[in-house]
């Protein structure tokens, strides 16, 4: 059977590639130090392939028909889509798909009551296309992208996100094959893409929710952690570490948080973690 | 809840705005012949109003989901280097000056803290 061989999570904003160095020059030091840290993690892991859970920013799927998660399926993923390269400032990559570990995804989520969109040609903005920049440079880790909707009404609850990391893992953990698996989140941390406090970093709620994550207790994170108090922290941005604790649910004890920057200039918190893989 | 719960998902702009990112001879209209493609996507008056003018708060209120509205100032002003001072951003702080001054406040006090 497959094995989760690693646990991660990260910020995907745009400003990480498409304006790094307007950024304070300790921040970019700090953000480079930690991607390379999560580079060189990720390859002591030895993964075959990267489950990589983001969300849609509305790119894949049109505002009257938006599925609560997505699996690409593809034998090779493509990217960025055409609207996002000169905004993220990254040139085309190729990557390989795992379709068979994709399929099951799809078809063993279905049998346990979860419903999964997927498609073939999936187009990739940031939240696949910076993670995948500095983690995975050359495209030599096959990827499965998993998009998730935390931006159109109704937002699923963190409740809602950490049961599906829950059946997830089960139907992982059940794929027929010797794969060694990582899962990655990508998202957050507090931002409001767009909205009236679109320049706007919450510090404080970012520290308090990186220390529950830390304190390792996923009980007391899901009481505490509310989608309101994410909403609250930044409408409709903040909602995205829904992915993160998707991934808890792979994970077992304190999160290590890597780094934390408030980077107003790449409008998001953004920090990085690293968790022990439940047994 | 948060502002995000405001878009009105029905809004035939928020039909448009997916298809135009999505299609490279809908964008090059967009600067030439924005009036022929609100026509053809069913938008009201008041939505092309608010689109041709680029009146963020305007974009907002009549429910715009609000990630559609950077995208929409992009296709404006360029997507290119979208830092805080890019045109498209600025039309940001024009719109909301008193949210906008505070993170910017906040971004300066965090400067002076990490020197």
């Amino acid at each position: 059977m497959a094995r989760i061989v690693s646990a991660m999570a990260l910020t995907h904003s745009p400003g990480l590639t498409g304006w790094f160095d307007q950024a304070p020059a300790h921040q970019q030091a700090e953000a480079r130090r930690a991607l390379g840290e999560m580079r060189e993690r990720l390859a002591a892991a030895r993964p075959d392939v990267v489950v990589l859970f983001t969300n849609d920013h509305l790119l894949n799927w049109p505002i009257n028909n938006t599925p609560e998660y997505t699996v690409g399926i593809g034998e090779e993923h493509v990217g960025p889509a055409d609207w996002y390269d000169e905004w993220l400032a990254l040139a085309k990559y190729r990557i390989p798909g795992h379709p068979a570990l994709a399929r099951h995804i799809v078809n063993e989520g279905a049998r346990r009551r979860l419903a999964l969109s997927y498609l073939r040609q999936m187009q990739f903005d940031d939240g696949v296309s910076v993670p995948m920049h500095y983690l995975n440079p050359a495209g030599s880790v096959a990827l499965v992208p998993v998009s998730m909707n935390c931006t159109v009404p109704p937002i699923p609850t963190p409740e809602r996100a950490y049961h599906v990391g829950l059946t997830l893992r089960d139907v992982l953990r059940a794929y027929p094959g010797d794969e060694r698996i990582a899962v990655l989140a990508t998202g957050g941390l507090s931002h409001e893409p767009g909205g009236p406090r679109y320049f706007w970093v919450d510090e404080e709620f970012d520290r308090w929710f990186l220390d529950l994550l830390k304190k390792g207790d996923h009980a007391a994170l899901l009481s505490e952690c509310t989608l309101e108090r994410m909403e609250e922290a930044g409408s409709g941005g903040t909602a995205e570490l829904l992915a993160w604790i998707l991934v808890l649910a792979f994970t077992t004890g304190p999160a290590e948080v890597l780094a934390y920057m408030p980077a107003i200039a790449w409008r998001s918190g953004t920090g990085m973690v690293a968790w022990n893989v439940a047994a | 809840m948060g502002s995000v719960d405001r878009c009105d998902k029905t809004l035939p702009l928020n039909e448009m705005i997916f298809h135009v990112r999505r299609d490279a001879a809908l964008r090059a209209r967009w600067l030439t012949d924005l009036e022929g493609l609100a026509r053809e996507f069913g938008l009201s008056a008041a939505e092309y109003e608010a689109l041709r003018d680029r009146d963020v708060r305007r974009l907002h209120e009549i429910g715009v989901h609000q990630y559609y509205v950077p995208q929409i100032l992009r296709l404006f002003y360029g997507a290119a280097a979208n830092a805080n001072s890019h045109p498209a951003l600025q039309a940001y702080r024009r719109a909301y000056p008193e949210e906008s001054a505070r993170a910017l406040r906040l971004q300066d006090e965090l400067a002076r803290r990490d020197r």
